[in-house]
């Protein structure tokens, strides 16, 4: 029977007033895919550095399925070679070690093979009675987005999914994409919400993780000088730019279906957005953040016909390039990629909000591959001085920028007066360097999304309602974008800002993309 | 040398730059220094504080014994830190100080300035020290003596909270700390942070449903410590009893201690920081508490850096918890402290005057 508290429950007489964080609760973290790249790289160290600090309950065990024959031991000893290359802390402390690798098992065997689940479930037993799991668990799908509904009705059918009250927890972790266009997300929501609880379930969103994102919502309603500030009658508008320098690096087959809208833009970049644009949440819980997240992608105005395409929407690919003093070959010349591709990797987007708030500021978005440099940044642009008593100079207008990657900080662009006689202005730039001002090295985003999941914290997981809404928007552009009679993706130079025709978006508004 | 000059040439050991005075402090030259040593760190001279942290010692050997656990706390809030070193009876009078801007992570994250004081020349100290605090922000103060006398009282007052480490002292100070409480002094105690991971998984137990109904029946605990019974073990104590109203608590003596001194590094102040792994277990360190109803025994031991935690007696069998001890440095634990930059923790009041009550009884009855 699922544990239900009882309203004459006696409240715990040692829980009240403790000042130290509850640890989370024991638990086996099931990861598919476990051989693979997300695994390696992200997972696998992420754990690590939680147990390094302490944050994981000593009751902890991770089971690893995937296809490859690793035994039990070889399966440790490969995590524990990936932990010492990627972990941001190293070497490998052999103390936490013991007792971390103690806890890894290994199933090998095929997600659509009944067979693997029967191992699954006895060695889940297994870990739960010589790590004493309580059978809590929380399954990670480091998939490909095909096999989430193979492992869904899996898991179903060998009744890994406990009920949401039962006393003993059951999570699962979806990495994105959530779909690919708005029906498939539908009807991937819909099989899930047949399996599970929407308590239950978390979409992952690394951009979320990250401490300049959450640093977002702090600087916001955490202050009381921006929020008045923050709206239609101070602000021109905002620009959201998210550039990387890679280019497809061997995942050509995954970016031809993908393309830049899929890949940045539906889940990373219109989070972005929802942080920056979004009303105060009346408590801060994921419901609370998460209702105030969907209103802001209701609000979006709608960019599905030919016409708004056009006037909003600037597609680019890139062509062979420098970049940072090397040669680049163009997309079509890049491994599993059709030489005629029309799959963009680089979009600029004129977005406009219609609500009280934001009613007539547009938020600019760009982001692409091959640009530059790699940078994340969201910058506020204030309006201009209505008179400027100072000159030229001066009349620059505030800028507030808050870099969410690299040197996460945030910055603001201001006149200051130039020492001398005479009143001569000058932009200055006052900076906040997260790593400046806390010494202390942040957490990457999988080890606090990692930790939010086991203990069930969902606000920076993204909900049912706000996957849907993101698709509606981005799926009504690759629609106008992906019949046959739309123009093909503009093409940019690698090492470029994209094609000339995002300047020119924001030129017929009379203003021009920041340097970033 | 001239007084009033930097001292070999400008640095001393760590990029410290230092200034001997006469019998009291030029900040003037303190200042002129201390934008020096941002310009050695190579520090574009803007900086990001969170606050005062004024530490006191009455030795040089304990403030060079406290530093590596001060700077630790200071990269986790970014501060000024004043150090005062008080020692009133070493002649002949002197004055000097040392400035460092300490750098970590590639920029500067701490501003340090060290006053040293002998003979008449302490009086000088807290003016010294108040010129140079940032305004606005909370000062906390790290108290390295025993917590008592006028100077403690004076130190109470400058400060939004004081920091003390009651298990580096001997256990009738607990006493007085609790008195301090009682009246309302915003103290904060390391020995106190020590002991969360036992709180949490004691609180942790009568959390799983199938215990939840045990938590109206407790009525005794007992506390074991390592060789003796220390600040730490009390304050457990004193935690349960100020939780569980009447409950019996036993404060016991257990196995001898894997090291002799009651913190890793041993010594009054706060000893040197530990690599990551756990401390060993030292004099007067909880090793076991178990508390109990009428029919259920909960157990949770140290083992290292494990904490396990039994159930026997339930109908429900036995349930086992493991929860890894993190790593117990001064430093980290300052920085757990430092969260609460004003006021107090009424929790920790309600337990050290508990604490302080069973220490009395054990006391009277031996």
């Amino acid at each position: 029977m699922p544990y239900v508290p009882e309203h004459d429950e006696v409240p715990n007489p040692l829980r009240s007033g403790l000042r130290a964080e509850s640890p989370p609760d024991p638990c086996a973290i099931v990861v598919f895919g476990a051989s693979g790249d997300l695994a390696h790289r992200k997972l696998l160290p992420a754990l690590y550095n939680l147990a390094l600090g302490a944050h994981l309950p000593a009751a902890f065990g991770i089971v690893g399925v995937s296809k490859s024959p690793y035994t039990h031991q070889e399966y440790a000893d490969s995590m524990r070679e990936a932990v010492g290359k990627f972990s941001r802390n190293k070497p490998v402390d052999p103390e936490v070690w013991r007792d971390f690798g103690a806890g890894l098992r290994y199933v090998p065997g095929s997600l659509d093979d009944d067979d693997t689940f029967r191992r699954l479930a006895a060695q889940l037993e297994e870990v739960d009675h010589t790590r004493a799991t309580r059978g809590n668990r929380i399954f990670y799908f480091a998939t490909p987005p095909s096999t989430f509904p193979t492992l869904l009705r899996k898991l179903q059918e060998h009744r890994f999914i406990r009920p949401p009250l039962d006393p003993r927890f059951t999570r699962v972790v979806i990495e994105k994409p959530f779909g690919r266009d708005l029906a498939s997300a539908r009807a991937l929501n819909r099989l899930v919400l047949e399996v599970m609880d929407e308590k239950q379930v978390f979409r992952i969103d690394h951009y979320l993780g990250k401490e300049t994102v959450q640093n977002l919502l702090v600087l916001r309603f955490g202050n009381t000088i921006f929020e008045p500030i923050w709206n239609r009658q101070y602000v021109d508008h905002v620009q959201i730019t998210a550039a990387e320098e890679l280019g497809v690096e061997g995942r050509g087959r995954y970016y031809e279906e993908a393309g830049i809208l899929r890949d940045m833009i539906q889940n990373h970049v219109l989070q972005l957005v929802c942080l920056t644009a979004m009303e105060a949440p009346v408590a801060f819980d994921a419901d609370a953040v998460r209702d105030e997240k969907i209103k802001v992608l209701r609000a979006i105005c709608g960019i599905d016909t030919p016409e708004a395409v056009a006037r909003r929407v600037v597609l680019g690919q890139y062509a062979a390039g420098q970049i940072g003093a090397a040669d680049v070959p163009g997309y079509q010349a890049e491994k599993n990629v059709a030489k005629d591709s029309r799959t963009p990797t680089f979009v600029a987007l004129k977005l406009a909000i219609n609500s009280w708030r934001w009613d007539g500021v547009p938020f600019y978005l760009r982001s692409g591959k091959r640009l530059p440099k790699r940078t994340t940044e969201i910058a506020i642009q204030f309006q201009r001085l209505p008179h400027s008593l100072f000159g030229e100079g001066a009349s620059a207008p505030n800028v507030l920028v808050i870099r969410v990657q690299p040197e996460e900080g945030i910055a603001l662009r201001f006149s200051a007066k130039v020492p001398g006689e005479r009143y001569r202005p000058r932009t200055v730039s006052m900076d906040f360097r997260y790593g400046t001002a806390f010494a202390a090295a942040s957490p990457e985003a999988y080890e606090r999304l990692l930790l939010d999941a086991l203990k069930g914290d969902q606000t920076l997981f993204t909900r049912k309602d706000e996957v849907e809404a993101a698709w509606k928007l981005v799926g009504g552009i690759l629609q106008v974008t992906g019949s046959s009679e739309s123009a093909p993706p503009s093409s940019y130079q690698a090492g470029t800002w994209g094609p000339r025709e995002a300047d020119a978006l924001l030129a017929s508004d009379g203003r021009a993309w920041r340097r970033s | 040398m001239t007084l009033g000059e930097p001292i070999a040439a400008g640095q001393g050991s760590r990029g410290e730059l230092s200034i001997r005075f006469g019998e009291s402090f030029d900040l003037g030259k303190v200042q002129k220094l201390l934008q020096e040593s941002r310009e050695l760190a190579g520090s574009a001279g803007e900086t990001v504080s969170t606050l005062n942290l004024v530490a006191i010692y009455f030795s040089q050997a304990a403030y060079e014994r406290a530093q590596p656990a001060l700077e630790t706390a200071a990269r986790v809030h970014p501060c000024r830190m004043i150090v005062l070193v008080a020692e009133p009876k070493v002649e002949p009078p002197a004055a000097s100080a040392r400035v460092a801007a300490v750098r970590a992570a590639g920029t500067v994250a701490v501003e340090r300035i060290v006053f040293l004081a002998q003979g008449r020349a302490v009086r000088h100290l807290e003016s010294a020290m108040t010129g140079l605090l940032l305004p606005e922000l909370p000062r906390v103060v790290v108290w390295g003596g025993r917590p008592e006398g006028a100077l403690f009282q004076h130190a109470m007052e400058l400060g939004d909270r004081i920091v003390i480490d009651s298990g580096t002292r001997p256990l009738a100070s607990l006493r007085a700390v609790a008195q301090l409480l009682a009246r309302g002094a915003p103290i904060g105690d390391l020995a106190w942070a020590r002991i969360f991971p036992w709180q949490g998984v004691a609180a942790e137990l009568l959390d799983v449903p199938s215990l939840r109904e045990h938590r109206g029946r407790l009525q005794s605990a007992r506390v074991v410590c390592a060789g003796d019974v220390g600040a730490e073990g009390a304050l457990l104590g004193g935690w349960f009893a100020s939780r569980v109203k009447g409950a019996k608590i036993d404060l016991a003596i257990g196995p001898a201690p894997e090291v002799d001194s009651p913190v890793p590094g041993g010594g009054d102040g706060m000893p040197g920081e530990a690599p990551m792994a756990a401390a060993p277990v030292g004099r007067g360190n909880v090793v076991e508490f178990q508390f109990a109803t009428p029919s259920v025994a909960f157990t949770l031991r140290r083992a290292r850096s494990i904490l396990t935690a039994e159930v026997k007696g339930d109908d429900d069998g036995e349930i086992v918890n493991r929860v890894r001890l993190p790593p117990d440095t001064p430093g980290r634990l300052l920085s757990i402290e430092l969260k609460l930059l004003s006021g107090r923790d009424e929790l920790y009041a309600e337990s050290a005057q508990m604490a302080a009550r069973l220490l009395a009884e054990r006391w009277t009855s031996s």
